[in-house]
């Protein structure tokens, strides 16, 4: 899992970003906000002055101001509200959405035939399985329950009856919204349930021992059964007396482990565990050296195996042209057998924070880049260093290890560590020698191959300070699934406030599409603004399909055709930025499936960024909801 | 419908608020009402300088053919439409206010209500709208429940509803919040005749507490019972408004009742009028209404359950005398 530095943002640095406030949440919200109001308006006013004149448009636009704030606010009643949302609710399920949870979990009895049990991963499959499946059954549910609503109440007429008791269209818009989301609630409540329990059953397995050597010290070594596609083998330490229980751990396969224990002659296999984690990782700060040694911030640029940058979001920053720095990670390299090194500082390492005397777990996964094909079957070889940050005379001997490509590998780094001090070789302890006085660590990756190159991003190396449970972390995936559905159904009834329910749904999923878009919209403005040639907008997209011209190449047109296609493309992209900018950033919600997938816990700070962004959301469409239920006639 | 139940009590604060002053619960101005297609051009006008005044505890009527305007009135007063030209003041307020409706009962011209709830779920979700307690709900919809008399299937859907039935929880709804003003968008149509005549019961009962009717209805002999004042509506113009009583009087001729008289006597007025330079049109027995009719049938029916001799002659017809006591109000 790769993430961008704006991952690592607490929320307050996300809220503020105190050394760029244009980048902000908060600017950017305050903007949208502003212009959402402002367009209103004047789209208000616009339809209002072509039908009453400008005068009179004018009092119509200022009268539904003032009734929001005189009336309407104030008047919101909680009681109205809930037998709306009630209503709403009665409405959905009347519909039979609860199918929707009958198809889901129909659908978990059977996809345990489809799910592929050879995966070396099964945890993750298991688990971004029922959360992808989840998300998108809910998003379009959302979609569905939240846009045909009200136009089905206007069309039959229902809204009569409704809109001519003392109801504001606060209070219809609010009960809307309310009202789906208890639906959506109630839904999603025994999905998470029942998707705990696939995930934890499903990878559910015994073996068996089949094969057992003793190894003459009172150690025995073993092998367990081939069962669910793979088997492990395990070392038994000798008991403590002979009536003792001997206590023995398997091997890690797919992720997991069993606990063996022999009593008497029996041997009883634990339950797997470690596939279902949620890793609470402790990120540093990065910086590279070249293969001279001397500090560098990128790292070698290796193409595209670097993982392209791009702007990634830079909230008002990038629309105003303020910044054409690329804000999205791109893996830095390192050389084999030169100088060349990843420096990681970790902040606030100390015993009381790592107390396992074992040495504090740290976890990686690093990418490879082979220029030469060297032994293929085994992988690159690096080194970690530990250095004080104080006192760099002080660091301990390289420790060698293999790197595992697209995998997190695990390393211990000991308590007690041989070294060298000031070119003094002794035994190093890692808290009193290699930490300095405010608790810093270095920790130098190299790597150790000739001619081949290692790559890392922040993300790739962190320590492992605690973890937390998987049922927490599950359910914070869903949390965050919820906090899509409230944003989709606040746009679905925003959206038919003043269109029908077909196209307030395509309405709604427009944008969400391009939420979902978001970061290509920004990839390709970052393309244009550096003038490189990655397909252009979509004009030139166009232009090179019908040539058939390659993306990489220069646009093979005459200068004034070139400029013209670019210049219109420029406006496009332009256009759709601002409103891929202004429009909920779904997959970064959605990328929070990932984090459970990948073992992760998800950081409370990156919920609580989302569940703002979510209520600035909700606020924005009740607005305009408000506004256009409010001006429209609803017998017309 | 049990029209002698209806329960005045308890009525809501805002309700007795004292109108502002001038007695009038509906105004409209130089009311214009331009219907426009997509593109804001101008499609038809269905209401053209409209200027009519609803008094304080009067029951008046709008009438005319389709397409009249009697609809788009109602919409403008109920602020679902906006006008185009002109104002509409309904408690002095204008009709786009919000809290107007506080005071205001409507039944549409049909029962626009949510087929999945069942009687008292409809009441109790409009009970909530006006922000009723729990307390004051529970009360008011046993009474209306009773008043409409849907004791029996007040736990039924409405989809199981015969449209009669819905018409009715239509009815209970627009008087859930007992309101100063009534606004009937075809209230008799899909009632049986006992139904229509209980209907117009209920609007008279609706008028001698002191509430306000507006109603309109192309059944121009409900009009004629109930109304107080008649709007006459053609073609988005008004075209007539006045007391009905006035309206309907002919004004040469003269018309006398009488019972137990003999040829003889008969030949002797006719020879009077005669004599006073009158032209006698006609001297007959009176006919009985259709409505008439049918209810003492049904009454009857009710009293003596089993088949009634039903013969083929209309002379044979027992046409049951007109009785005093069950004569209705609205015949009155």
């Amino acid at each position: 899992m790769m993430l961008q530095p704006e991952d690592f943002w607490s929320f307050s640095e996300w809220l503020l970003r105190p050394e760029s406030f244009l980048e902000s949440a908060l600017l950017q919200g305050v903007v949208l906000v502003a212009l959402a109001i402002l367009v209103g308006l004047l789209i208000g006013y616009l339809v209002s002055a072509g039908r009453y004149g400008p005068g009179e448009g004018f009092y119509a636009v200022a009268r539904a101001v003032r009734d929001l704030v005189r009336d309407d606010l104030p008047g919101t009643s909680a009681r109205r509200i809930y037998a709306l949302a009630r209503l709403a609710a009665k409405e959905a399920f009347r519909r039979r959405v609860l199918v929707v949870v009958a198809l889901f979990m129909v659908g978990l009895l059977f996809a345990g035939w489809y799910l592929d049990r050879r995966s070396s991963d099964p945890a993750r499959l298991y688990i971004s399985f029922v959360l992808t499946a989840t998300n998108y059954l809910i998003l379009f549910l959302a979609l569905f329950i939240s846009t045909f609503s009200l136009p089905a109440d206007i069309k039959n007429r229902t809204i009569y009856t409704i809109v001519t008791k003392p109801v504001r269209a606060t209070e219809i818009v609010l009960g809307r919204i309310f009202g789906f989301i208890g639906v959506g609630t109630l839904m999603l409540a025994p999905m998470g349930v029942a998707s705990y329990f696939f995930v934890t059953r499903g990878l559910q397995h015994d073996h068996e021992v089949v094969d057992i050597k003793d190894l003459g010290d009172g150690r025995f070594e073993g092998k367990l059964s081939y069962d669910q596609f793979h088997d492990h083998t395990f070392t038994l330490d000798a008991p403590a007396g002979p009536d003792e229980v001997a206590l023995g751990l398997t091997d890690a396969v797919r992720g997991h482990r069993h606990v063996v224990r022999r009593i008497g002659d029996r041997y009883v296999i634990g339950e797997p565990t470690g596939a279902l984690r949620a890793r609470i990782p402790s990120y540093g700060t990065l910086i590279f050296t070249d293969r001279a040694g001397n500090l560098d911030t990128k790292g070698i640029d290796v193409g595209s195996e670097k993982a392209w940058g791009g702007y990634g979001s830079a909230g008002v920053s990038r629309l105003v042209g303020v910044t054409r720095e690329a804000r999205r990670l791109e893996y830095g390299y390192m050389e084999g057998g030169t100088l060349g090194s990843a420096i990681y500082t970790f902040r606030n390492v100390t015993p009381s924070r790592y107390p396992d005397e074992e040495g504090i777990a740290m976890e990686m996964s690093l990418r490879a880049f082979r220029t030469i094909k060297g032994d293929i079957v085994s992988g690159l070889n690096g080194s970690i260093t530990l250095r004080n940050p104080d006192n760099p005379q002080i660091e301990s001997n390289p420790i060698g290890f293999v790197v595992q490509e697209y995998d997190v590998s695990e390393e211990r780094l000991p308590r007690q560590l041989e070294g060298t001090d000031a070119g003094r070789v002794r035994m190093l302890d890692l808290f009193e020698d290699l930490v300095s006085a405010d608790g810093e660590l270095e920790v130098i990756i190299r790597c150790t191959d000739r001619q081949q190159y290692l790559g890392a991003t922040t993300s790739s190396v962190y320590l492992r300070p605690a973890e937390s449970s998987f049922a927490w972390n599950l359910a914070k995936s869903y949390l965050s699934i919820w906090l899509q559905m409230v944003m989709v159904i606040a746009f679905g009834v925003m959206f038919s406030t003043f269109l029908s329910g077909p196209v307030a749904m395509v309405a709604t999923f427009v944008c969400v599409l391009l939420g979902f878009m978001a970061e290509r919209i920004y990839d390709i403005r970052y393309y244009m603004d550096r003038g490189e040639s990655m397909g252009g907008g979509p004009i030139e997209s166009l232009v090179r399909l019908l040539r058939q011209d390659a993306m990489t190449t220069d646009l093979d047109v005459d200068a004034v055709a070139g400029k013209v296609i670019q210049g219109v493309d420029a406006g496009l992209i332009y256009t759709l930025d601002v409103i891929a900018t202004s429009l909920p950033n779904l997959p970064k919600m959605l990328g929070t499936a990932e984090y459970a997938a990948s073992g992760f816990d998800i950081f409370g700070s990156l919920l609580a960024r989302h569940s703002v962004a979510t209520l600035g959301y909700v606020l924005v469409a009740f607005l305009i909801g408000y506004f256009f239920l409010k001006t429209r006639e609803i017998a017309a | 419908m049990a029209t002698d139940q209806i329960v005045t009590s308890q009525v809501p604060e805002q309700a007795s608020a004292p109108d502002a002053g001038s007695g009038l619960v509906i105004e409209t101005r130089n009311l214009t009402k331009v219907y426009r297609d997509f593109w804001g051009r101008r499609k038809v006008a269905a209401l053209k300088s409209l200027d009519i005044e609803v008094k304080r505890g009067e029951i008046f009527g709008l009438l005319g053919p389709n397409g009249s305007g009697k609809s788009t009135t109602i919409k403008l007063i109920l602020g679902l439409l906006f006008p185009t030209s002109g104002r509409v003041l309904v408690f002095d307020q204008d009709a786009t206010e919000t809290r107007k409706n506080e005071r205001i009962g409507y039944l549409p011209e049909e029962s626009y209500l949510y087929k999945f709830l069942t009687t008292d779920e409809t009441l109790d979700f409009y009970g909530r709208l006006f922000d009723l307690s729990g307390e004051e709900r529970k009360r008011r919809i046993d009474e209306l429940v009773e008043l409409v008399g849907l004791q029996g299937a007040r736990h039924r859907q409405l989809k199981e509803y015969s449209k009669g039935m819905t018409r009715r929880v239509g009815l209970a709804q627009a008087l859930i919040n007992n309101p100063d003003l009534i606004l009937l968008d075809e209230p008799t149509t899909g009632l049986d005749p006992i139904g229509t005549r209980d209907m117009k019961d209920l609007i008279l009962s609706l008028r001698d507490q002191g509430k306000t009717v507006l109603l309109c209805s192309h059944q121009l002999s409900d009009v004629q019972d109930v109304c107080d004042r008649v709007a006459i509506l053609h073609q988005g113009e008004l075209k007539e408004l006045g007391r009905v009583s006035e309206l309907l009087k002919v004004q040469d001729v003269t018309e006398v009742h009488a019972r137990g008289l003999s040829e003889a006597a008969k030949s002797e007025i006719a020879e009077v009028i005669r004599r006073h330079g009158g032209t006698v049109e006609s001297i007959d027995n009176p006919t009985t209404t259709m409505e008439e009719l049918f209810l003492n049938i049904v009454r009857e029916s009710e009293r003596r359950p089993g088949a009634r001799r039903v013969t083929s002659d209309p002379a044979d017809v027992d046409t049951p005398p007109a009785d005093d006591s069950t004569k209705s109000r609205a015949q009155k």
